[in-house]
């Protein structure tokens, strides 16, 4: 009976012993026996909540997210440096860089002095080999490095790349994808396993910082490297904790109670809440991507010009930027991001307008619609969706009917590259550049296509090819004339509205206050530069 | 029957399941419509590289040629690679299924050790106040949604308290300062076996909250149907005999009474433990908690077939293996039940 009463009692009285005993428990710094050597003194770590894991950090393939993990391990021998900087590139690796005069030829002429982790130094041989086997595996952001024909090295501190057509190799060669540099000898001691040890917590870069541990799918300390070239300053980290945290409010309340120092993708809803707090700071930037619809132009009624400009007109840009995405995008002007080289304020901008969008499509002989389209976007992408919804009710005052239709990724890409007669009307899609240009964008949505890859709205316009071609290939003797033309291929572009570009993103990164020297820069996206911050 | 011949069969039935599951989850994943070769390549695979990447894969080969490949490797123990990650599955696997192992048993264990005792209180205490508090506690359990409940729990213990850490396996001081050996996988053994006493309060602290949120449900379901089974048992004509002989309150309710009526709520607890391996997703993604559950959802999102195939094995291998202990455990446990 007794037994009976208590029982309870002590069950609860138990789990609050255990509970008790471990509140506020946490593991100190072990303190010293009399006799030992005292601990080492705390470290000054950084911790990133990120939202996503890290798909693969070889050097050669990292082509996502783990980008902001390897661009703190590794180096390029350029770097494209922020918006608003006066100058497009600044030295990386390279402290200078020549091309002949059509930029078919380029010689790199190497910093001296530079060690990698593996205490090897840095010589042109490295250059070539590091280049070569991102080639040779064929994966990730590989294809960057197409317009390579051969790389020569002149002496130690010397490489030259012989291009089989002109291309802007400063640019490829500053790619937050593929163009890191590393140590020829430790990737060769890994034999064919060299990816598998990568991906088992290993690098073998010249930066910063170099992996301590990798716990996969939850945790990557990166420790600070005594003899990187650049030197160390005191209040820069010595230690970088990357902090797999996939739940937004979850990475909210660490940036609140300080227990992370650095995250990003918070509620937009939350967003100014945090800003107003005295020890958090949001930097808000634009991000080099847009939010991009391909209108099927091969199919009807798309097919028709005047269709698809009455549609572009059918879409309420500014009311969905301010109150769906709480005002954190900027209308695009044309498919090159703001920010961008090759953007320009000065190109046309489709607005809301249903009357125009009436007339139109009075013209083009549908006076009340009467016609389906079917709108393709990523399941679980939640702008996306409310982008279709939105426009589905707009295009309904029309009389066309919208279907809004969310698929896996690979499934809408499927699609997308089927038929185009049986293809989507519209596929939605982010873009961004692998590398800093504007071909990136009005090559791979734009450019005619044998096979269908990214040109999901199977426009083909010799002139806009030829236009985008020239230009591409003075991107890296001309680049003020490459940008110009650039602007005209995007003029051809909004006139035929080819696509609606809906807008271009804004980068939010929430950042404690006491951390001092934080730039964000699109060209790395969602990479922080931790050698450059400190507290 | 003799155990063993029954183990054996069963085991033998079982490779049977295996291969079954095998050939199902091969043939459907191939015709889910996907390139796995695009995304072998990344976001941005030209035509070349998705040609090339289809021959390294052995995509160009015909279907049973394809999964006759795969059978040998799976033979020898290779589960494959990952198309997204391109790692060695059976390494990732190293380091997801301890994790949520480790989860789902502390959950389990939560729900025995709650879930057990005020179930069977609840059924001798029938109608008093201890039996409406267990059922109310149980109805809640069950309701409750899991996201919510680890949402709040946080909210409470982390954002307000301060007393329990707000997510992940470990802190980061740990794993700067007490690093974890990794011998098993499962921190609170590793840490007790190297002796490594931060590390142990640490872990033990860090999987409190993910598991208890992850045993509510269970533990709902555990109270409700040891209940229900010992409010029967407890009308059994032997109890009123042992009642009658003057044994105790305790012998009776828990060396008679519960073996008896325990069989069911074993099978549930059995149940809910191989639902748990992948359906912990919600409470792996509050938590920062990085197992299988994730894993595998990660996997479906990308269409990444190697692995949602390997995962399928795994749980199958689970599923039967916890069958087959169970049916033993009933052998165990009542007399009547016979092998055959």
């Amino acid at each position: 009976m007794l037994f009976q009463r208590t029982f309870p009692a002590l069950i609860v009285l138990v789990a609050l012993a255990v509970l008790l005993s471990l509140v506020g428990c946490r593991p100190s710094t072990p303190t010293p026996a009399a006799g030992e050597t005292p601990a080492p003194p705390k470290e000054n770590v950084a911790v990133y909540a990120h939202p996503t894991s890290f798909p693969d950090i070889d050097p050669s393939v990292s082509y996502s997210n783990d980008s902001a993990v390897v661009s703190n391990l590794y180096e390029t021998l350029v770097w494209y440096n922020p918006p608003m900087h006066p100058q497009l590139l600044r030295p990386g690796l390279a402290e200078r860089w020549e091309s002949n005069a059509d930029a078919t030829e380029w010689t790199f002429y190497l910093r001296k002095g530079v060690k990698f982790h593996d205490g090897t130094f840095l010589n042109a041989q490295a250059v070539k080999y590091s280049i070569e086997r991102t080639i040779n595996m064929g994966m990730g952001a590989s294809y960057i490095w197409d317009p390579v024909e051969e790389i020569t090295v002149v002496d130690d501190y010397t490489v030259r790349f012989k291009l089989k057509y002109p291309a802007p190799l400063d640019l490829i060669a500053a790619s937050g994808y593929g163009s890191w540099i590393f140590s020829p000898a430790c990737v060769e001691a890994q034999g064919d396993k060299a990816s598998e040890w990568f991906n088992e917590g290993h690098d073998c870069g010249s930066g910063p910082y170099t992996i301590e541990s990798y716990e996969r799918g939850r945790r990557l300390v990166i420790t600070r490297f005594d003899d990187y070239w650049g030197g160390w300053k005191p209040g820069q980290f010595t230690k970088v904790v990357f902090e797999v945290v996939e739940d937004p409010t979850v990475r909210q309340q660490m940036i609140e109670a300080g227990t992370a120092d650095v995250t990003y993708d918070i509620p937009r809803a939350n967003l100014a809440a945090l800003d107003a707090r005295p020890d958090v700071v949001v930097y808000t930037n634009p991000a080099f991507q847009n939010l991009v619809g391909l209108l099927n132009v091969r199919k009807p009624p798309l097919d028709n010009k005047l269709v698809r400009q009455a549609i572009s007109y059918a879409f309420p840009y500014d009311r969905f930027i301010q109150t769906v995405v709480s005002g954190y995008a900027v209308q695009s002007h044309g498919p090159v991001p703001l920010g961008m080289w090759g953007h320009s304020d000065q190109l046309f901008q489709y607005t809301y307008n249903l009357d125009k969008a009436r007339e139109l499509l009075a013209q083009a002989g549908y006076p009340n619609g009467g016609f389906k389209l079917v709108m393709t976007h990523v399941a679980g992408d939640l702008d996306e969706r409310q982008v279709g919804e939105v426009w589905k009710a707009e295009l309904a005052k029309l009389g066309i009917d919208l279907e809004v239709r969310g698929m896996a990724w690979e499934a809408q890409w499927d699609l997308g590259k089927s038929d185009p007669m049986q293809a989507q009307d519209i596929f939605v899609m982010y873009w961004w550049p692998d590398y800093v240009s504007p071909y990136s964008f009005l090559y791979s949505m734009f450019h005619c296509e044998e096979e269908t890859l990214f040109n999901l709205g199977y426009y083909c316009n010799p002139q806009y090819d030829e236009l985008i071609d020239r230009a591409n290939a003075l991107s890296g003797s001309n680049r003020a004339e490459a940008e110009r033309l650039f602007i005209e291929a995007q003029k051809i572009l909004i006139d035929d509205a080819v696509a609606v570009f809906f807008y271009d993103l804004v980068n939010t990164h929430a950042v404690r206050a006491d951390i001092k020297g934080y730039v964000d820069n699109p060209a790395y996206p969602h990479v922080v530069f931790f050698y450059e911050l400190s507290r | 029957m003799k155990v063993w011949e029954y183990i054996l069969r069963r085991l033998l039935l079982a490779v049977l399941v295996i291969f079954g599951v095998s050939v199902v989850t091969f043939f459907i994943a191939r015709v889910v419509p996907s390139d796995p070769a695009a995304l072998w390549v990344g976001p941005r695979p030209s035509p070349d590289q998705i040609a090339a990447a289809r021959v390294k894969l052995g995509l160009d080969r015909p279907l049973y040629i394809q999964y006759f490949y795969y059978l040998g490797n799976l033979l020898r123990g290779d589960l494959g690679v990952s198309i997204k990650t391109h790692q060695p599955i059976v390494r990732d696997l190293r380091a997801y299924l301890p994790a949520t192992l480790e989860l789902v048993l502390v959950g389990m264990a939560m729900a025995v050790f709650i879930g057990i005792p005020l179930g069977v209180l609840s059924a001798a205490r029938r109608n008093r106040f201890l039996d409406h508090f267990s059922r109310l506690v149980a109805v809640a359990a069950v309701s409750i949604p899991t996201f919510w409940l680890g949402l709040l729990l946080q909210l409470i213990f982390f954002g307000q308290l301060r007393w329990l850490p707000i997510g992940g396996r470990v802190s980061i001081e740990t794993t700067l300062y007490h690093p974890i050996q990794t011998i098993t996988g499962f921190y609170l053994i590793d840490t007790l076996v190297t002796r490594n006493w931060p590390a142990f309060r640490d872990a033990l602290a860090h999987i409190i909250l993910p598991a208890f949120t992850l045993a509510t449900y269970a533990i709902g379901l555990t109270i409700r149907m040891t209940r229900s089974t010992m409010v029967e048992v407890l009308q059994e004509k032997y109890i009123v005999a042992a009642r009658a002989a003057g044994l105790s309150e305790r012998t009776i309710l828990f060396r008679l009474a519960l073996k008896n009526a325990i069989v069911p709520t074993l099978t549930v607890l059995a149940l809910s433990f191989v639902y748990s391996l992948t359906g912990a997703i919600l409470v792996e993604v509050i938590f920062s908690w990085p197992g299988l559950g994730s894993y595998v959802t990660s996997a479906i999102i990308n269409v990444d077939f190697p692995v949602i195939i390997a995962v399928t094995l795994v749980v199958t291998v689970f599923y039967v293996l916890i069958n087959l202990v169970l049916d033993l455990v009933q052998v165990v446990l009542d007399p009547r039940v016979v092998l055959k």
